[in-house]
């Protein structure tokens, strides 16, 4: 109550006061901007969806067909699996990560973030490199004698759960490892110091208290693999066809408009039931990492309690289903020695290491190779790949295109996404949550199809294949990322210093610029260089909206990925892996500093 | 004085952004150049290096290329939104019926060079129609590898293609309808001149035999030849330009068989409200030249349907030809009209119809 007071006797002073005694209207750039790009043309999309002789022409015909039904199931079958591996690996990953210390700690977490941040394109064709029939899987297998002959490894339901699993995990393993970090290292020592063994406190202690961040780990990974297109179109087989691909495939054809934007329109409900289930259960939340809004001052009071009573009720019936089945088994467990459990840590949390890691390295490798074809090991050395990249008018035009639209489109995520932070982060209106939730929203609408959606827009406002216009498009992703890293960077300033200096007389702008913004700074550099390398990996936006002027560097890679598999791809993946690990270490010292503030 | 500036910049900074993704016009509606859809791989670099370059060093026209498979639904969006931005665009032959009225422009022949009215003066009427002209002959056909099947134990018809047990390996084909209904029916027994209508239950009973020994089934042109070439898979029904050129510039261990093949026309047309309709029909008077067009098949064995141009090619190269009259007697008169009709139960075109029913197959 003292802050409302401070600003109380503060108030009179300039007409700024009032605003920034009331931010929200920081929050209207982002809405505006969000609502003509975002939100009209998913409105927009639903109308066409509908436009048929009946509304619901169209739809019945989704549903009328059992191709696309069996589609649906399939792909919920595939996005459960796929969460289910990741939390099974990433859950060991995450503790090892947390246990591990010093230089092991720094490399084992570059190992999974790293990875996060190499374009979902590049990891798929490296899976594909590592499975191919000449790829060093086979090849190993056949050395050791295991194979006879190389074995059809490609175009499976395997191969497509491997690589949805590989390229997912990541989040995972961040999403489950922000709760393990913010857990109170003393609750597990006072848990073995009352007597509990290891696997008890792991039990009883451990597993309870991450179980948010697992659920929002679980739900995000599962969201996510909904809407996948890129790793099921090159890793599976026919029998793999998950939604998305139905709707790039009924992108071909020249009669099924209406019929096309229905499919987008059933994909993106289930998306949202999803979600809308799983915030019921967990707060809307998770979706951008963790409650860290609830900590924050005048937060609409009742989904807390909402959230705290259900999480009261799971618990019961969860302990329930613990005591019954799961304590007797680990009863049985705990027979073998202590040190299996750290074993088995190290162990999967290695293979996950390796999974994520050793793709990229294959990868590296190759991009010397003297064939025209993939086989590993390379039959000789060369830097022909190389040297036709770096002379190909046509590779080197598309890297100066995508870094022009992700500079921009950096920018425009961040000028809009860092206000609407402020806006939401120190502002007291009502529906916060909401407003977060429209601001955080465009993570999980699938690309396909948003991709769609924006595709009349764009035609609509001439916008198809400009650098602005893809800039934007690929800023409604690059928004939440910055309104994430920033709302959780102004949350680490004490408000009590902004208000210190404007009772010193300082004018806000002073306040933001000699209290506010050193302080943030390090978040919106980060939330800068993240928004840049969404816009830089993006391919499916850019599928729908590029034009022949405009080649982005994903969207040859794809073409190339399709049109004539070479070791090309190599390179520019190589080189991609070196700009981000450039970009983290040139980011490392700015992201140690906002984690110490 | 400072707080100000620093505020200006950043409202500066604001409006940008937002200025910035409304106000961008495209820059190239006046630039000097041509908009094409490409093919890419290497036919696409065939093009590039035998048609495009010398093009744009003899007129300063920059030919500027989009990889796209197919481009009828693209054509139709921009079109129907007023915002066409291919200048030429190639199209399959029931396409220039299905798109004519709503989204391609009538070529003016007139307005073509000399060199190109010589050449269309020896092409069939139904290959020059009012808003499209054929420009290459596709082939489809069995290709397989050398070094698995040599000799007297090389596949010769569809038959041999379903016949697993003599001829054990993995097979690859197309993810659609089209090419492989037919395919299964001949394997079927069917006789080529009995194709149409395609029987569609027939052939997916054919094809669910053969699902089990294909490892891919492909979706782009240069997927086939790729996988013979990875060992992905030893036979395939692929595209014969790819294969053949790959046979003549590398001496791939790859071969095909012509017969039961498929024999079709790629159609090229302008798009309605094509930014650079002069540049576009320069481009087509520049590749209906027959030495020219002859040139190209040197480089990649996909040709031009002209006499004339069949004359000015190489033998050596020219058998090579989906439209060389040797393979064309052996292959399958193809029925894009078929595809493109009205499907059974109303909703969709028979390539539609197909294509669900193969994906419900395919998914199982």
């Amino acid at each position: 109550m003292s802050t409302v007071t401070a600003d109380w006797s503060a108030a009179p002073a300039t007409p700024w006061r009032e605003r920034l005694k009331n931010p929200a209207w920081l929050l209207v750039p982002a809405a505006g901007f969000l609502a003509f790009i975002y939100l009209l043309p998913l409105f927009d999309l639903v109308r066409i969806a509908m436009s048929g002789a009946t509304p619901w022409v169209y739809f019945e015909r989704v549903f009328a067909v059992p191709l696309y039904w069996d589609a649906l199931v399939r792909t919920m079958q595939i996005s459960f699996t796929v969460a289910f591996l990741c939390l099974l690996f990433g859950y060991p990953t995450a503790l090892l990560i947390h246990r591990s210390r010093g230089i092991t700690q720094m490399l084992i977490a570059t190992a999974i973030i790293l990875p996060y941040f190499i374009a979902i394109l590049i990891r798929t064709y490296a899976w594909m490199v590592l499975l191919g029939r000449n790829g060093p899987i086979n090849k190993f297998l056949q050395w050791l004698g295991i194979l006879s002959e190389p074995a059809q490894l490609l175009f499976n339901r395997g191969s497509v759960l491997l690589g949805m699993t590989a390229v997912l995990l990541p989040l995972m393993v961040l999403s489950i490892y922000s709760s393990v970090s913010r857990l109170d290292p003393g609750l597990t020592r006072a848990a073995q110091a009352s007597g509990a063994g290891p696997i008890a406190t792991f039990w009883r202690v451990l597993l309870p208290l991450t179980a948010p961040g697992m659920g929002a780990g679980f739900l995000l990974v599962f969201v996510t693999a909904l809407g996948f297109f890129i790793t099921p179109t090159l890793l599976g087989g026919p029998g793999d066809m998950m939604f998305a691909m139905h709707i790039t495939q009924q992108a071909d054809f020249v009669s099924s408009e209406g019929f096309l934007q229905a499919l987008a329109v059933v994909l993106l409900a289930i998306t949202l039931v999803v979600v809308a289930v799983a915030g019921r259960f967990l707060g809307f939340e998770f979706i951008w990492g963790g409650g860290k809004l609830n900590e924050t001052h005048a937060k609409p009071q009742t989904d807390d309690t909402a959230t705290s009573t259900t999480v009261t009720e799971r618990r019961t019936i969860g302990m329930t289903i613990a005591d019954t089945i799961g304590w007797p088994i680990l009863r049985l467990l705990s027979a073998l020695p202590g040190w299996t459990g750290t074993l088995t840590v190290r162990l999967m949390g290695g293979f996950v290491i390796a999974t994520l890691i050793v793709p990229i390295i294959v990868v590296m490798i190759i991009s010397f190779s003297k064939a025209s074809f993939l086989t590993f090991p390379p039959p000789g050395w060369s830097f022909r790949w190389y040297e036709k990249f770096l002379t190909d008018s046509q590779w080197i035009s598309a890297f100066t295109s995508s870094l022009t639209i992700a500079v921009i489109s950096s920018a425009m995520a961040v000028t809009l996404g860092g206000l609407a932070a402020m806006g939401i982060v120190r502002s007291r209106i009502k529906g916060k949550t909401i407003l977060m939730l429209l601001l955080v929203s465009p993570v999980i609408v699938p690309p396909v199809v948003l991709g769609l959606s924006l595709y009349s827009l764009f035609l609509q406002f001439d916008l198809v294949g400009t650098i602005g216009g893809l800039a934007a498009a690929h800023a409604i992703g690059g928004i939440p990322i910055v309104v994430v890293i920033v709302a959780a960077a102004l949350q680490g300033v004490d408000p009590k210093l902004e208000q210190a200096a404007s009772v010193h007389g300082a004018s806000p702008i002073t306040v933001f610029r000699t209290v506010t913004l050193p302080a943030i700074a390090p978040g919106l550099a980060a939330a800068a260089f993240f928004a840049f390398l969404h816009s830089f990996d993006e391919l499916v936006l850019s599928l729908f909206l590029s034009s022949a002027n405009l080649q982005t560097l994903p969207l040859r890679l794809w073409a190339d990925v399709n049109y004539q598999l070479n070791p090309v791809l190599a390179v520019v993946s190589t080189l991609e892996v070196l700009l981000v690990v450039g970009g983290i270490i040139l980011a490392r010292p700015v992201l140690a500093r906002s984690r110490a503030a | 004085m400072n707080h100000q500036s620093r505020s200006r910049l950043l409202l500066a900074g604001i409006a940008s952004a937002v200025i910035g993704t409304t106000a961008l016009s495209p820059a190239w509606a006046q630039e000097n150049e041509v908009v094409m859809q490409d093919p890419g791989g290497a036919y696409g670099e065939a093009l590039r290096e035998v048609m495009y370059d010398p093009f744009t060093e003899e007129t300063g026209i920059k030919v500027v290329t989009v990889q796209e498979a197919r481009s009828g639904p693209r054509i139709k969006a921009q079109v129907e939104a007023g915002r066409t931005e291919w200048d030429q665009v190639f199209i399959f032959d029931q396409e220039t019926k299905l798109l004519g009225d709503c989204c391609l422009e009538k070529i003016d022949y007139s307005k073509l060079d000399e060199s190109a009215q010589k050449t269309l003066a020896t092409m069939p009427d139904n290959l020059k129609r009012p808003n499209g002209v054929a420009l290459q002959v596709i082939g489809i056909g069995l290709s397989y590898n050398t070094d698995k099947f040599s000799g007297d134990n090389v596949p010769q018809s569809w038959a041999d293609f379903w016949n697993t047990e003599k001829f054990p390996g993995n097979r690859c084909l197309p993810a659609w309808p089209r090419f492989v209904f037919e395919a299964a029916l001949m394997a079927d027994g069917v006789a080529k001149e009995d194709l149409y209508p395609v029987d569609m239950d027939r052939a997916l009973k054919k094809i669910a035999e053969i699902k089990p020994h294909v490892s891919k089934w492909w979706t782009t042109a240069a997927q086939a030849p790729q996988l013979l070439l990875d060992g992905e898979a030893d036979m395939c029904m692929a595209y014969t330009g790819r294969i053949n050129s790959l046979v003549i510039n590398e001496g791939a261990p790859v071969d095909l068989n012509w017969n039961q093949g498929f024999v079709y026309y790629d159609f090229f047309s302008i798009p309605k409200g094509a930014p650079h309709m002069e540049n576009s029909l320069k481009l087509l008077s520049w590749r209906l030249d027959a030495e020219r067009a002859a040139e190209l098949t040197t480089q990649y064995p996909v040709a031009l349907p002209s006499p004339l141009v069949f004359e000015a090619a190489d033998p050596d190269v020219s058998r090579l030809w989906a439209n060389n009259p040797e393979n064309l007697k052996k292959a399958v008169e193809w029925s894009p009209d078929f595809w493109g009709a009205q499907s059974q139960d109303g909703r969709s075109t028979n390539e539609e119809y197909g294509q669900e029913k193969l994906n419900a197959l395919l998914a199982q």
